[in-house]
Protein backbone atom coordinates (compact mmCIF):
# COMPACT_ATOMS: atom_id res chain seq x y z
CA UNK A 1 0.00 0.00 0.00
CA UNK A 2 1.22 3.60 -0.87
CA UNK A 3 -1.21 5.48 0.59
CA UNK A 4 0.39 8.37 2.25
CA UNK A 5 -2.49 8.83 4.58
CA UNK A 6 -5.39 6.57 5.67
CA UNK A 7 -8.67 7.81 7.14
CA UNK A 8 -10.47 4.37 8.11
CA UNK A 9 -14.10 4.17 9.74
CA UNK A 10 -13.48 7.32 11.44
CA UNK A 11 -16.44 8.00 14.58
CA UNK A 12 -16.18 11.58 15.66
CA UNK A 13 -17.60 14.59 16.97
CA UNK A 14 -18.32 17.74 18.71
CA UNK A 15 -17.27 16.99 22.36
CA UNK A 16 -19.96 14.68 24.42
CA UNK A 17 -22.26 15.57 21.18
CA UNK A 18 -23.98 13.39 18.62
CA UNK A 19 -21.17 11.88 16.22
CA UNK A 20 -20.95 13.72 13.11
CA UNK A 21 -18.83 11.08 10.99
CA UNK A 22 -20.18 7.41 10.96
CA UNK A 23 -17.78 5.51 9.52
CA UNK A 24 -15.84 7.72 7.32
CA UNK A 25 -12.85 6.40 5.41
CA UNK A 26 -10.69 8.20 3.03
CA UNK A 27 -6.97 7.21 1.29
CA UNK A 28 -4.74 9.74 0.38
CA UNK A 29 -2.14 9.14 -2.23
CA UNK A 30 1.17 10.97 -2.24
CA UNK A 31 1.48 13.67 -4.94
CA UNK A 32 -2.40 14.01 -5.72
CA UNK A 33 -5.25 16.42 -5.31
CA UNK A 34 -7.99 14.62 -3.46
CA UNK A 35 -11.48 16.78 -3.38
CA UNK A 36 -14.08 15.87 -0.52
CA UNK A 37 -17.41 16.40 -1.94
CA UNK A 38 -21.05 16.21 -0.17
CA UNK A 39 -23.95 18.26 0.95
CA UNK A 40 -24.32 20.54 3.93
CA UNK A 41 -24.27 18.82 7.69
CA UNK A 42 -22.25 15.87 5.74
CA UNK A 43 -18.93 15.96 7.97
CA UNK A 44 -16.68 17.40 5.42
CA UNK A 45 -14.94 20.00 7.70
CA UNK A 46 -15.59 17.63 10.43
CA UNK A 47 -13.23 14.98 9.06
CA UNK A 48 -10.33 17.41 8.57
CA UNK A 49 -10.77 18.95 12.24
CA UNK A 50 -10.40 15.18 13.06
CA UNK A 51 -7.33 14.34 10.90
CA UNK A 52 -5.49 17.03 12.53
CA UNK A 53 -6.43 16.66 16.25
CA UNK A 54 -8.89 19.52 16.69
CA UNK A 55 -11.45 17.08 17.63
CA UNK A 56 -11.45 13.35 19.50
CA UNK A 57 -11.16 10.36 17.10
CA UNK A 58 -14.00 7.86 18.90
CA UNK A 59 -13.48 4.92 16.88
CA UNK A 60 -11.29 3.74 13.25
CA UNK A 61 -8.06 5.13 12.98
CA UNK A 62 -5.90 7.69 11.43
CA UNK A 63 -2.70 6.45 9.74
CA UNK A 64 -0.18 8.32 8.47
CA UNK A 65 2.64 6.94 6.63
CA UNK A 66 1.45 3.85 7.96
CA UNK A 67 1.60 4.64 11.49
CA UNK A 68 -1.16 5.65 13.55
CA UNK A 69 -1.97 9.34 14.23
CA UNK A 70 -4.93 9.10 16.13
CA UNK A 71 -4.62 11.21 19.30
CA UNK A 72 -1.99 13.50 18.39
CA UNK A 73 -2.08 16.95 19.22
CA UNK A 74 -2.40 19.29 16.13
CA UNK A 75 1.00 20.74 16.69
CA UNK A 76 1.96 17.15 17.04
CA UNK A 77 0.33 16.43 13.55
CA UNK A 78 1.38 19.63 11.92
CA UNK A 79 5.31 18.20 12.99
CA UNK A 80 4.38 15.13 11.14
CA UNK A 81 4.02 16.73 8.21
CA UNK A 82 0.46 17.42 7.52
CA UNK A 83 -0.52 21.43 7.17
CA UNK A 84 -4.46 22.37 7.70
CA UNK A 85 -6.11 25.61 6.71
CA UNK A 86 -9.38 25.78 7.74
CA UNK A 87 -12.26 27.33 6.91
CA UNK A 88 -12.00 31.24 8.50
CA UNK A 89 -8.45 31.06 6.84
CA UNK A 90 -6.64 31.33 10.47
CA UNK A 91 -4.64 34.64 9.75
CA UNK A 92 -3.63 36.84 12.51
CA UNK A 93 -5.71 40.02 11.45
CA UNK A 94 -3.34 42.33 13.42
CA UNK A 95 0.25 40.88 12.64
CA UNK A 96 1.94 41.98 9.29
CA UNK A 97 1.84 39.74 6.71
CA UNK A 98 5.43 38.89 6.97
CA UNK A 99 4.96 38.30 10.87
CA UNK A 100 1.98 35.81 9.61
CA UNK A 101 4.78 33.98 7.46
CA UNK A 102 6.35 34.21 10.31
CA UNK A 103 4.38 32.35 12.20
CA UNK A 104 4.00 29.53 9.86
CA UNK A 105 7.06 28.66 10.72
CA UNK A 106 6.96 29.07 14.44
CA UNK A 107 7.70 25.14 15.24
CA UNK A 108 10.84 25.70 13.22
CA UNK A 109 14.26 25.51 15.60
CA UNK A 110 16.52 27.55 12.79
CA UNK A 111 15.49 31.01 12.11
CA UNK A 112 17.55 31.73 9.77
CA UNK A 113 16.47 28.76 7.71
CA UNK A 114 12.87 30.21 8.30
CA UNK A 115 14.08 34.14 6.89
CA UNK A 116 15.04 31.85 3.92
CA UNK A 117 11.99 30.56 3.69
CA UNK A 118 10.00 33.37 3.82
CA UNK A 119 12.17 34.89 1.15
CA UNK A 120 11.35 32.07 -1.15
CA UNK A 121 7.62 32.18 -0.56
CA UNK A 122 7.56 36.04 -0.80
CA UNK A 123 9.57 35.63 -4.61
CA UNK A 124 6.84 33.26 -5.58
CA UNK A 125 3.93 35.00 -4.25
CA UNK A 126 5.25 38.69 -5.16
CA UNK A 127 1.83 40.31 -3.59
CA UNK A 128 2.99 38.80 -0.27
CA UNK A 129 6.39 40.80 -0.96
CA UNK A 130 4.67 43.91 -1.80
CA UNK A 131 2.59 43.84 1.38
CA UNK A 132 4.53 42.39 3.39
CA UNK A 133 4.24 45.46 6.20
CA UNK A 134 0.72 45.53 5.48
CA UNK A 135 -1.73 44.11 8.43
CA UNK A 136 -3.33 41.00 7.41
CA UNK A 137 -6.69 41.74 7.95
CA UNK A 138 -6.71 44.92 5.16
CA UNK A 139 -6.24 42.74 2.41
CA UNK A 140 -8.47 41.39 0.14
CA UNK A 141 -10.38 38.20 0.81
CA UNK A 142 -8.02 36.64 -2.21
CA UNK A 143 -4.95 38.08 -1.03
CA UNK A 144 -5.58 36.67 2.44
CA UNK A 145 -6.62 32.85 1.42
CA UNK A 146 -2.87 33.28 -0.70
CA UNK A 147 -1.27 34.65 2.19
CA UNK A 148 -2.58 31.73 4.39
CA UNK A 149 -2.21 28.80 1.95
CA UNK A 150 1.56 30.34 0.95
CA UNK A 151 2.12 29.88 4.39
CA UNK A 152 1.84 26.52 5.45
CA UNK A 153 4.52 26.04 2.62
CA UNK A 154 7.08 26.97 4.85
CA UNK A 155 7.15 24.09 6.89
CA UNK A 156 7.54 22.12 3.49
CA UNK A 157 4.40 19.75 4.50
CA UNK A 158 3.82 16.75 2.94
CA UNK A 159 -0.09 17.05 2.94
CA UNK A 160 -1.85 20.10 3.02
CA UNK A 161 -5.81 20.18 3.77
CA UNK A 162 -7.39 22.70 2.34
CA UNK A 163 -11.13 23.42 3.71
CA UNK A 164 -13.36 25.66 1.21
CA UNK A 165 -10.75 27.68 0.43
CA UNK A 166 -12.76 29.22 -2.28
CA UNK A 167 -15.54 30.53 0.27
CA UNK A 168 -16.84 33.85 -0.56
CA UNK A 169 -14.25 34.46 -3.34
CA UNK A 170 -15.34 35.80 -6.56
CA UNK A 171 -15.12 33.64 -9.74
CA UNK A 172 -11.72 35.07 -10.86
CA UNK A 173 -10.21 34.84 -7.35
CA UNK A 174 -11.17 31.23 -7.02
CA UNK A 175 -9.12 30.29 -10.16
CA UNK A 176 -6.46 32.06 -8.62
CA UNK A 177 -6.58 29.62 -5.74
CA UNK A 178 -6.81 26.49 -7.89
CA UNK A 179 -3.55 27.79 -9.32
CA UNK A 180 -1.73 27.85 -6.22
CA UNK A 181 -2.96 24.61 -5.33
CA UNK A 182 -1.39 23.87 -8.79
CA UNK A 183 1.97 25.34 -7.54
CA UNK A 184 1.86 23.00 -4.18
CA UNK A 185 1.66 19.91 -6.26
CA UNK A 186 4.17 20.87 -8.40
CA UNK A 187 6.51 21.36 -5.09
CA UNK A 188 5.38 17.52 -4.42
CA UNK A 189 2.74 18.39 -1.79
CA UNK A 190 -0.27 16.05 -1.88
CA UNK A 191 -3.40 18.05 -1.12
CA UNK A 192 -7.07 17.12 0.55
CA UNK A 193 -9.26 19.58 -0.38
CA UNK A 194 -12.86 20.00 1.10
CA UNK A 195 -14.84 21.89 -1.23
CA UNK A 196 -18.60 22.78 -1.41
CA UNK A 197 -18.72 24.01 -5.13
CA UNK A 198 -18.24 20.10 -6.05
CA UNK A 199 -18.19 20.76 -9.32
CA UNK A 200 -15.31 23.20 -9.21
CA UNK A 201 -13.60 20.79 -6.60
CA UNK A 202 -14.03 17.75 -8.62
CA UNK A 203 -12.37 19.80 -12.15
CA UNK A 204 -9.33 20.06 -10.17
CA UNK A 205 -8.91 17.09 -8.70
CA UNK A 206 -7.31 13.78 -9.17
CA UNK A 207 -9.51 11.59 -7.10
CA UNK A 208 -12.97 12.58 -5.52
CA UNK A 209 -14.75 11.43 -2.36
CA UNK A 210 -18.62 11.86 -1.37
CA UNK A 211 -19.66 11.91 1.80
CA UNK A 212 -22.84 12.32 3.09
CA UNK A 213 -24.08 11.75 6.76
CA UNK A 214 -20.83 11.03 7.77
CA UNK A 215 -19.94 7.99 5.93
CA UNK A 216 -18.11 7.70 2.71
CA UNK A 217 -20.36 7.18 -0.23
CA UNK A 218 -18.28 6.15 -3.26
CA UNK A 219 -15.17 7.30 -4.66
CA UNK A 220 -13.09 7.49 -8.05
CA UNK A 221 -10.98 9.54 -9.97
CA UNK A 222 -12.41 13.26 -10.10
CA UNK A 223 -13.91 13.19 -13.84
CA UNK A 224 -15.82 10.22 -13.16
CA UNK A 225 -17.29 11.62 -10.10
CA UNK A 226 -18.43 14.41 -11.70
CA UNK A 227 -20.25 12.74 -14.29
CA UNK A 228 -22.08 10.04 -11.70
CA UNK A 229 -25.37 10.14 -11.63
CA UNK A 230 -25.41 9.67 -8.00
CA UNK A 231 -24.02 13.26 -7.70
CA UNK A 232 -26.90 14.51 -9.70
CA UNK A 233 -29.30 13.11 -7.22
CA UNK A 234 -27.26 13.67 -4.20
CA UNK A 235 -27.00 17.67 -4.73
CA UNK A 236 -30.26 17.73 -6.89
CA UNK A 237 -32.86 16.52 -4.81
CA UNK A 238 -33.55 13.53 -6.70
CA UNK A 239 -34.07 12.20 -10.68
CA UNK A 240 -36.07 15.22 -11.88
CA UNK A 241 -33.60 17.26 -11.53
CA UNK A 242 -31.27 15.06 -14.03
CA UNK B 1 -1.10 83.32 33.66
CA UNK B 2 -4.14 80.88 32.45
CA UNK B 3 -1.99 79.75 29.80
CA UNK B 4 0.58 78.64 32.90
CA UNK B 5 -2.35 76.86 35.09
CA UNK B 6 -2.94 75.00 31.65
CA UNK B 7 0.53 73.82 30.82
CA UNK B 8 0.84 72.96 34.32
CA UNK B 9 -2.25 71.34 34.46
CA UNK B 10 -1.36 69.22 31.55
CA UNK B 11 2.02 68.16 32.83
CA UNK B 12 0.30 66.66 35.68
CA UNK B 13 -2.22 64.83 33.93
CA UNK B 14 0.56 63.39 31.59
CA UNK B 15 2.80 62.58 35.28
CA UNK B 16 0.11 60.71 36.44
CA UNK B 17 -1.13 58.90 32.87
CA UNK B 18 2.23 56.94 33.22
CA UNK B 19 1.55 54.98 36.43
CA UNK B 20 -2.26 54.01 34.76
CA UNK B 21 -0.68 53.11 31.73
CA UNK B 22 1.25 50.69 33.65
CA UNK B 23 -1.36 49.45 35.74
CA UNK B 24 -3.72 49.01 32.97
CA UNK B 25 -1.14 47.34 30.36
CA UNK B 26 -0.90 44.54 32.93
CA UNK B 27 -4.36 43.89 33.20
CA UNK B 28 -5.22 44.35 29.43
CA UNK B 29 -2.12 41.84 28.26
CA UNK B 30 -4.40 38.96 30.52
CA UNK B 31 -7.60 40.30 28.83
CA UNK B 32 -6.51 40.14 25.43
CA UNK B 33 -4.64 36.35 25.73
CA UNK B 34 -6.85 34.89 28.21
CA UNK B 35 -9.84 36.47 27.96
CA UNK B 36 -9.60 37.03 31.96
CA UNK B 37 -11.26 40.18 33.11
CA UNK B 38 -9.27 40.23 36.46
CA UNK B 39 -11.20 42.62 38.55
CA UNK B 40 -8.04 41.36 41.02
CA UNK B 41 -5.79 43.14 39.08
CA UNK B 42 -5.17 46.70 41.47
CA UNK B 43 -5.83 44.59 44.39
CA UNK B 44 -2.37 43.11 43.31
CA UNK B 45 -0.90 46.51 42.63
CA UNK B 46 -1.62 47.06 46.36
CA UNK B 47 0.53 43.86 47.13
CA UNK B 48 3.08 45.19 45.08
CA UNK B 49 2.45 49.06 47.06
CA UNK B 50 2.61 47.26 50.44
CA UNK B 51 6.33 45.25 49.56
CA UNK B 52 7.46 48.72 48.54
CA UNK B 53 5.91 50.66 51.78
CA UNK B 54 7.63 47.91 53.96
CA UNK B 55 10.94 47.40 52.23
CA UNK B 56 11.16 51.32 52.47
CA UNK B 57 9.83 51.50 56.43
CA UNK B 58 11.69 48.91 57.54
CA UNK B 59 14.80 48.86 55.58
CA UNK B 60 15.45 52.52 53.75
CA UNK B 61 14.81 50.57 50.40
CA UNK B 62 14.43 53.04 48.09
CA UNK B 63 10.68 51.76 45.81
CA UNK B 64 12.79 51.67 42.85
CA UNK B 65 15.36 49.21 43.73
CA UNK B 66 11.67 47.22 45.64
CA UNK B 67 10.24 47.21 42.49
CA UNK B 68 11.87 44.52 40.12
CA UNK B 69 11.44 42.61 43.42
CA UNK B 70 8.17 43.25 43.40
CA UNK B 71 7.74 42.39 39.72
CA UNK B 72 9.11 38.83 40.82
CA UNK B 73 7.33 38.33 43.52
CA UNK B 74 3.78 38.67 41.93
CA UNK B 75 4.68 37.22 38.57
CA UNK B 76 5.59 33.86 40.95
CA UNK B 77 2.37 34.34 42.43
CA UNK B 78 0.78 35.11 39.19
CA UNK B 79 2.12 31.47 37.69
CA UNK B 80 0.14 29.90 41.45
CA UNK B 81 -2.82 31.87 40.72
CA UNK B 82 -3.00 30.40 37.12
CA UNK B 83 -2.24 27.04 38.37
CA UNK B 84 -4.38 26.62 41.04
CA UNK B 85 -7.28 28.88 39.72
CA UNK B 86 -7.44 29.79 36.33
CA UNK B 87 -6.36 26.89 34.06
CA UNK B 88 -8.58 24.04 35.63
CA UNK B 89 -11.42 26.85 34.22
CA UNK B 90 -9.95 27.16 31.29
CA UNK B 91 -12.01 24.70 29.22
CA UNK B 92 -15.46 26.15 30.28
CA UNK B 93 -17.49 27.93 27.51
CA UNK B 94 -18.54 30.54 29.80
CA UNK B 95 -14.71 31.23 30.58
CA UNK B 96 -14.91 35.30 30.72
CA UNK B 97 -17.79 35.57 33.08
CA UNK B 98 -16.43 32.76 35.44
CA UNK B 99 -13.57 34.64 35.58
CA UNK B 100 -15.57 37.75 36.57
CA UNK B 101 -16.33 35.99 39.38
CA UNK B 102 -13.59 34.45 40.52
CA UNK B 103 -11.08 37.42 40.34
CA UNK B 104 -14.27 39.00 42.54
CA UNK B 105 -13.76 36.80 45.17
CA UNK B 106 -10.00 37.39 44.71
CA UNK B 107 -9.88 40.55 45.01
CA UNK B 108 -11.79 40.59 48.37
CA UNK B 109 -9.32 37.73 49.38
CA UNK B 110 -6.36 40.39 48.82
CA UNK B 111 -7.90 43.26 50.02
CA UNK B 112 -9.50 41.08 53.76
CA UNK B 113 -5.78 39.74 53.83
CA UNK B 114 -3.71 42.82 53.80
CA UNK B 115 -6.43 44.62 56.23
CA UNK B 116 -5.83 42.09 58.54
CA UNK B 117 -1.73 42.22 58.36
CA UNK B 118 -1.36 45.61 57.70
CA UNK B 119 -5.01 47.59 59.13
CA UNK B 120 -6.80 50.22 57.01
CA UNK B 121 -4.45 53.05 57.51
CA UNK B 122 -3.74 54.90 54.90
CA UNK B 123 0.36 54.98 54.07
CA UNK B 124 2.18 56.40 51.39
CA UNK B 125 6.24 55.45 50.80
CA UNK B 126 8.32 59.22 51.10
CA UNK B 127 11.28 58.77 49.50
CA UNK B 128 13.13 62.37 49.23
CA UNK B 129 11.91 62.28 45.32
CA UNK B 130 8.49 62.08 46.03
CA UNK B 131 8.03 65.55 48.08
CA UNK B 132 10.32 67.32 45.49
CA UNK B 133 9.62 69.00 42.24
CA UNK B 134 11.26 70.46 39.42
CA UNK B 135 10.96 73.77 38.38
CA UNK B 136 10.48 75.21 34.85
CA UNK B 137 9.47 78.56 34.70
CA UNK B 138 6.38 78.91 36.51
CA UNK B 139 5.64 75.07 35.64
CA UNK B 140 6.32 72.94 38.14
CA UNK B 141 6.80 68.77 37.49
CA UNK B 142 6.31 66.68 41.13
CA UNK B 143 9.33 64.22 40.83
CA UNK B 144 7.59 61.74 42.12
CA UNK B 145 5.45 61.70 39.30
CA UNK B 146 7.42 62.23 36.82
CA UNK B 147 9.99 59.48 38.00
CA UNK B 148 7.12 57.05 37.86
CA UNK B 149 5.72 58.15 34.24
CA UNK B 150 9.53 57.69 33.11
CA UNK B 151 9.91 54.20 34.47
CA UNK B 152 6.59 53.26 33.35
CA UNK B 153 7.13 54.00 30.07
CA UNK B 154 10.34 52.18 30.11
CA UNK B 155 8.90 49.40 31.49
CA UNK B 156 5.91 49.59 28.67
CA UNK B 157 8.27 50.09 25.81
CA UNK B 158 10.24 46.76 26.78
CA UNK B 159 7.10 45.14 26.72
CA UNK B 160 6.10 46.36 23.54
CA UNK B 161 9.42 45.56 22.18
CA UNK B 162 9.33 41.84 23.14
CA UNK B 163 5.54 41.15 21.97
CA UNK B 164 6.70 42.95 18.59
CA UNK B 165 10.09 41.52 17.91
CA UNK B 166 10.73 38.37 20.00
CA UNK B 167 9.36 34.46 18.65
CA UNK B 168 7.67 34.18 21.88
CA UNK B 169 6.02 37.64 22.17
CA UNK B 170 4.88 37.02 18.37
CA UNK B 171 3.36 33.55 19.91
CA UNK B 172 1.53 35.67 22.28
CA UNK B 173 -0.08 38.29 19.81
CA UNK B 174 -0.75 35.79 17.83
CA UNK B 175 -2.83 33.61 20.44
CA UNK B 176 -4.54 37.20 21.21
CA UNK B 177 -5.76 37.38 18.00
CA UNK B 178 -6.74 33.88 16.52
CA UNK B 179 -5.88 31.30 19.61
CA UNK B 180 -7.14 28.48 17.42
CA UNK B 181 -4.88 29.76 14.19
CA UNK B 182 -1.93 29.98 17.07
CA UNK B 183 -2.36 26.27 17.87
CA UNK B 184 -2.84 24.98 14.57
CA UNK B 185 0.77 26.58 13.82
CA UNK B 186 2.57 25.13 16.94
CA UNK B 187 2.03 27.20 19.87
CA UNK B 188 2.05 25.78 22.76
CA UNK B 189 -1.38 28.24 23.67
CA UNK B 190 -1.15 27.04 27.66
CA UNK B 191 2.65 27.78 27.92
CA UNK B 192 1.25 31.31 26.15
CA UNK B 193 -1.65 32.19 28.88
CA UNK B 194 0.50 30.80 31.99
CA UNK B 195 3.42 33.55 31.15
CA UNK B 196 1.61 36.12 29.71
CA UNK B 197 -0.25 35.94 33.08
CA UNK B 198 2.86 35.78 34.98
CA UNK B 199 3.72 38.64 32.67
CA UNK B 200 0.87 40.79 33.60
CA UNK B 201 0.38 40.23 37.34
CA UNK B 202 3.82 41.19 37.56
CA UNK B 203 3.81 43.94 36.07
CA UNK B 204 1.01 45.41 38.84
CA UNK B 205 3.44 44.10 41.20
CA UNK B 206 6.07 46.90 39.42
CA UNK B 207 3.22 49.36 39.38
CA UNK B 208 2.61 48.78 42.73
CA UNK B 209 5.80 49.76 44.06
CA UNK B 210 5.35 52.93 41.94
CA UNK B 211 2.02 53.76 42.92
CA UNK B 212 2.82 53.37 46.71
CA UNK B 213 4.84 57.01 46.27
CA UNK B 214 2.72 58.67 44.03
CA UNK B 215 -1.02 58.26 46.34
CA UNK B 216 -1.75 57.60 49.43
CA UNK B 217 -3.31 53.69 49.42
CA UNK B 218 -4.93 51.72 51.97
CA UNK B 219 -6.41 47.88 51.22
CA UNK B 220 -10.12 48.80 50.46
CA UNK B 221 -8.45 51.51 48.03
CA UNK B 222 -8.31 48.65 44.72
CA UNK B 223 -11.93 49.27 44.40
CA UNK B 224 -11.20 52.93 42.91
CA UNK B 225 -8.64 51.54 40.71
CA UNK B 226 -10.29 48.87 39.26
CA UNK B 227 -13.32 51.22 37.99
CA UNK B 228 -10.60 53.86 36.06
CA UNK B 229 -8.51 50.65 34.73
CA UNK B 230 -11.17 49.68 33.17
CA UNK B 231 -12.49 52.52 31.38
CA UNK B 232 -8.46 52.51 30.34
CA UNK B 233 -9.17 49.06 28.90
CA UNK B 234 -12.15 50.03 27.14
CA UNK B 235 -11.22 53.11 25.80
CA UNK B 236 -7.97 51.27 24.75
CA UNK B 237 -9.76 48.80 22.75
CA UNK B 238 -10.17 45.39 25.20
CA UNK B 239 -6.85 43.63 24.72
CA UNK B 240 -4.67 46.38 22.92
CA UNK B 241 -1.97 47.63 24.81
CA UNK B 242 -1.28 50.85 22.37
CA UNK B 243 -5.04 51.65 23.02
CA UNK B 244 -4.58 51.21 27.15
CA UNK B 245 -1.42 53.63 27.12
CA UNK B 246 -3.33 56.11 24.96
CA UNK B 247 -6.27 55.49 27.00
CA UNK B 248 -4.29 56.46 30.02
CA UNK B 249 -2.33 59.44 29.07
CA UNK B 250 -5.73 60.96 27.22
CA UNK B 251 -8.40 60.14 30.47
CA UNK B 252 -5.81 61.38 32.91
CA UNK B 253 -5.00 64.69 30.90
CA UNK B 254 -8.62 65.29 31.09
CA UNK B 255 -9.25 64.78 34.61
CA UNK B 256 -6.51 67.01 35.71
CA UNK B 257 -8.70 69.51 33.72
CA UNK B 258 -12.04 69.04 34.67
CA UNK B 259 -10.03 68.63 38.41
CA UNK B 260 -8.91 72.04 37.61
CA UNK B 261 -11.97 73.57 36.45
CA UNK B 262 -15.10 71.89 38.04
CA UNK B 263 -13.19 70.77 41.35
CA UNK B 264 -10.66 67.50 42.24
CA UNK B 265 -14.31 65.42 43.61
CA UNK B 266 -15.16 65.30 39.77
CA UNK B 267 -12.27 64.72 38.22
CA UNK B 268 -12.65 60.80 38.79
CA UNK B 269 -16.21 60.93 37.05
CA UNK B 270 -13.87 61.57 33.66
CA UNK B 271 -13.33 57.81 33.61
CA UNK B 272 -16.64 56.48 34.20
CA UNK B 273 -18.50 59.39 31.61
CA UNK B 274 -15.51 58.03 29.27
CA UNK B 275 -16.42 54.81 29.82
CA UNK B 276 -20.39 55.73 28.78
CA UNK B 277 -19.45 57.27 26.14
CA UNK B 278 -16.90 55.07 24.59
CA UNK B 279 -19.73 52.02 24.91
CA UNK B 280 -22.52 53.94 23.50
CA UNK B 281 -20.81 55.48 20.69
CA UNK B 282 -17.28 53.37 19.91
CA UNK B 283 -17.79 50.09 21.95
CA UNK B 284 -14.94 48.75 20.27
CA UNK B 285 -12.71 51.36 21.77
CA UNK B 286 -9.48 52.87 19.90
CA UNK B 287 -7.63 49.79 18.31
CA UNK B 288 -10.18 47.02 19.33
CA UNK B 289 -11.99 44.85 17.14
CA UNK B 290 -15.88 46.01 15.75
CA UNK B 291 -17.86 43.51 18.13
CA UNK B 292 -19.73 40.73 16.42
CA UNK B 293 -23.12 41.32 16.34
CA UNK B 294 -23.96 37.69 16.90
Amino acid sequence: MNDLLQVSNVVAGYGDGPAILNGASVKVESGKVHCIIGPNGAGKSTLLKAIVGMIRVREGDVTFKGESVKGLRPDQILRKGISFVPQERALFPKMTVRENLRMGGYSMRDKSELERRIDEIEERFLILKERRDQQAGTLSGGQQQTLSMARTMILKPEVVMLDEPSLGLAPKIVAEIFDIMRVMTEEGITILLVEQNALMGLKHADWGVVLDLGRTLFEGPGKEILNDPRIQELYLGGKKAA
Amino acid sequence: MIMADMVQILVLGLALGGVYALMGSGLSLVFGVMRIVNLAHPSLVMVGAYIAYWAFRLGGVDPMITLPVALVILAATGVLLYKLVFEREARSAKYSEMTVLLTFALAMVVEGALGTAFTNTQRVTSPDYATDAFFIGSVFIPKGQLYSGIVSLTIISALALFLKYSAFGNAIRATTQNRDAAELLGVNVNLVGLVSFAIGIGLAGAAGALVSFVFSFFPAKHWEWIAILMSLVVLGGMGSILGTVLAAFILSVIAAYVGFFFGATWSTLTFFVALFVVLLVRPQGLFGEKPELA
